[in-house]
């Protein structure tokens, strides 16, 4: 045993639970920690603002299924990390936070930098805790990082009092923590795969809603092996890309508010619908009374919350899907179907195109085209919010199950250009390919900073419609054309902004998307920014009022898409 | 009215956890009674939902990792009694408290 820092121990235990890259910010509260960085093993990435560090954490984690570590200090540096928080929580990213917090002595009587960091994020975490003495910084590390991995992922945070960081004590060694069993935990009846063959054999439409928890459990092989059996329509939702082979002819693409066509009407006529690893919210249901209207549910789900928000299901299958869908795959060997190709002729005919065909000559979309098609296999695509985001979901024809990464569940804009920073570190040999809005890629325009110091060859994308644009298109369809503060039209000039933190720059406009094929000058262009071994910014000039279609409008059952303006 | 027994380990936070579940539903709690039981805490607590927020708050409350154990069930008489009493209380509470002490010496 040897006499140390509560730091030291701190970092120590991070190493016990394989950190070896943090994502922070420094300031009073927390300068302890940093103070007993070197030598400790572990690299600490210095954002340029909290929610910087928290979403490139996210990214590192989104990349790799290991958690991501994010640092702040107390008071604002904390509060900065909220956002970050709130949409881990959404989108089950095993996430910890470690906050400083004021001296021990000083909780509780609004000191400066003082927040209760633990209180205003207690709904927005599946794990939290005060330190409240310095021996208890193991138990507490080894407890939080437990359940920021364990079932389905999530944030978890730490708050650490900067006198606890700073004290000594023995120190024996990392703790290591093991969960109590819960009386009432459930699980998936060992008879459900015969139930499940039982409802299939009875369904003439059936149909397979694939999730993110196909890819956060592991269980993509499995889940392919299982679509490629029952060969059904099968769409995604937008964290569900990736996780089923864009080429599999019963794929139908992306399901929701933005989906494809094909994937909406199938989700709105199914007589069955197994559902893998998704909670079924509101972009994916349209109107929940009317949802699948004809459609008995079989959900496959490991977290029990997530089960009959929408509608009862006819039957719940809880627990891992690395685990249930083998095991239903195992029997559905055995058991005799119907023959489902009329229902598959109708579901994945060419008259329920993916897009309209208008919407495949939009120039955004072509553009986006154009870059995917020339991206390697290795690459990851980020997408922030809003059109560009569903334009992007649209057109990723990627079978990487971590090949798409979104802010998807809370939608936070801004989120793209750290998330890149956490995924090439993750990464360094893929290409990354970050597409932001004018408006998004501005809420932290701050880490270009972050880019240009590490020199990571992250490929920036602004599609600049000068307007929120989103936004914008929910006015133009739902509020009377009042384009209420979305007009960006006095956006700064990106290049320049780019070349102050001294990356190279360049703009194009979608003009040159109106030719086919593009001329040999764009796909130079479009080949030179890809291929940089540097950082790099394409700006993307586009019509102001360009919508994404189709469209399913909120309230709306999932078969009422709009295809243009009404 | 419904009454939600909820047995849970008495770690930093799980209360409030457990309370925000339904505050954030915006939900009013008019009984809460939270006690150590059995070797562990419970949580009483008196509602007023319907069948698909039963549903939901029981999964929300289930996901909770302290959270051992949750029961749905008809309100006990003490609980109505309880309930009755509270409502014949003034609201908001007076600033004399029981000690006598009024609230303003309070927060001096």
């Amino acid at each position: 045993m040897s006499m140390l820092k509560g730091a030291e121990i701190f970092l120590k235990c991070l190493r016990a639970e394989g950190v070896h890259l943090v994502f922070g910010y420094p300031g009073g509260a927390i300068m302890p920690l940093y103070d007993a960085l070197e030598g400790s093993g572990i690299r600490h990435i210095l954002t340029r603002h909290e929610q910087g560090a928290v979403f490139a954490a996210e990214g590192h984690a989104r990349a790799t299924g290991a958690v991501g570590v994010a640092i702040a200090t107390s008071g604002p540096g904390a509060t900065n990390l909220v956002t970050g928080i709130a949409d881990a929580k959404m989108d089950s990213v095993p996430l910890v936070c470690i906050t400083g917090q004021v001296r021990s002595p000083l909780i509780g009587t609004d000191a400066f930098q003082e927040t209760d960091v633990f209180g205003l994020t207690l709904s927005l975490t599946k794990w939290s805790r005060l330190v409240r003495s310095i021996d208890e910084i193991p138990a507490v590390i080894a407890e939080g990082f437990y359940w920021a991995r364990e079932g389905r992922p999530g944030p978890v945070v730490i708050d650490i009092p900067t006198d606890f960081l700073k004290g000594k004590m023995e120190f024996s060694g990392p703790a290591k923590f093991s969960p109590k069993a819960r009386p009432s935990d459930e699980k998936a009846d060992a008879a459900f795969p015969d139930e499940v063959i039982s409802l299939l054999s009875k369904a003439q439409k059936p149909v397979a809603l694939i999730g993110a928890g196909a890819k956060l459990s592991g269980a993509v092989p499995e889940l392919r092996r299982l679509l490629d059996d029952l060969n059904i329509p099968a769409f995604a939702t937008v964290h569900g890309l990736g996780a089923v082979s864009p080429e599999a002819p019963y794929y139908l693409g992306m399901v929701g508010m933005h989906g494809t066509r094909a994937a909406n009407m199938a989700l709105h006529e199914n007589d069955l619908l197994l559902v893998f690893g998704a909670r079924l919210d509101d972009r994916v249901t349209g109107d929940p009374s009317r949802f699948a209207p004809n459609s008995k549910i079989v959900h496959f789900e490991i977290d029990p919350a997530q089960l009959d928000r929408v509608r009862q299901c006819e039957l719940s299958v809880i627990g891992d899907l690395a685990q249930t869908i083998p095991a239903f795959h195992r029997k559905i060997n055995n058991a005799k179907l119907p023959d489902w190709s009329d229902w598959r002729a109708v579901a994945c005919g060419e008259d329920r195109a993916e897009l309209d065909p208008r919407g495949l000559a939009q120039p955004t979309i072509r553009f986006l085209d154009e870059l995917f098609g020339r991206l390697p296999n290795n690459s990851v695509i980020l997408a922030d919010v809003g059109q560009h985001q569903m334009w992007a979901a649209q057109r990723y024809r990627s079978d990487s199950p971590r090949g798409f990464i979104t802010s998807g569940g809370l939608g936070s804009m801004g989120f793209a250009l750290p998330a890149a920073v956490g995924v090439q570190l993750a990464k360094p040999d893929a290409t990354v390919l970050c597409v932001s809005g004018d408006g998004g890629f501005q809420m932290n325009i701050q880490e270009l900073a972050t880019v240009r110091r590490l020199n990571l060859p992250i490929k920036m994308v602004i599609v600049d419609n000068k307007y929120l644009g989103m936004v914008r298109q929910w006015q133009q369809l739902f509020y009377q054309r009042n384009y209420a503060e979305t007009d960006l039209s006095d956006n700064p000039d990106f290049v320049e902004i780019a070349k102050a933190y001294r990356i190279s720059a360049e703009r194009i406009n979608e003009e040159v998307m109106q030719e086919f094929p593009v001329s040999q000058e764009t796909a130079d262009t479009l080949e030179r920014f890809l291929h940089s071994s540097q950082p790099e910014l394409l700006v993307f000039d586009c019509a102001p009022e360009a919508n994404v279609y189709p469209m399913v409008p909120a309230g709306a059952a999932l078969s009422e898409m709009l295809f243009e303006e009404e | 009215m419904n009454a939600f027994h909820i047995h849970y380990r008495n770690t930093q936070g799980t209360l409030m956890r457990i309370l925000t579940a339904v505050s954030r539903r915006g939900i009013d709690i008019p009984y809460l009674h939270a006690a150590a039981a059995d070797g562990v805490f419970r949580a009483d607590l008196l509602l007023e939902v319907n069948a698909k927020q039963i549903g939901q708050l029981c999964r929300d409350w289930h996901a909770i990792v302290d959270v051992m154990n949750v029961r749905v069930g008809a309100p006990t008489p003490e609980m109505m009694e309880n309930l009755a009493s509270s409502f014949a209380a003034p609201h908001p509470p007076a600033s004399a408290t029981s000690s006598g002490r009024s609230a303003s010496a309070a927060m001096a």
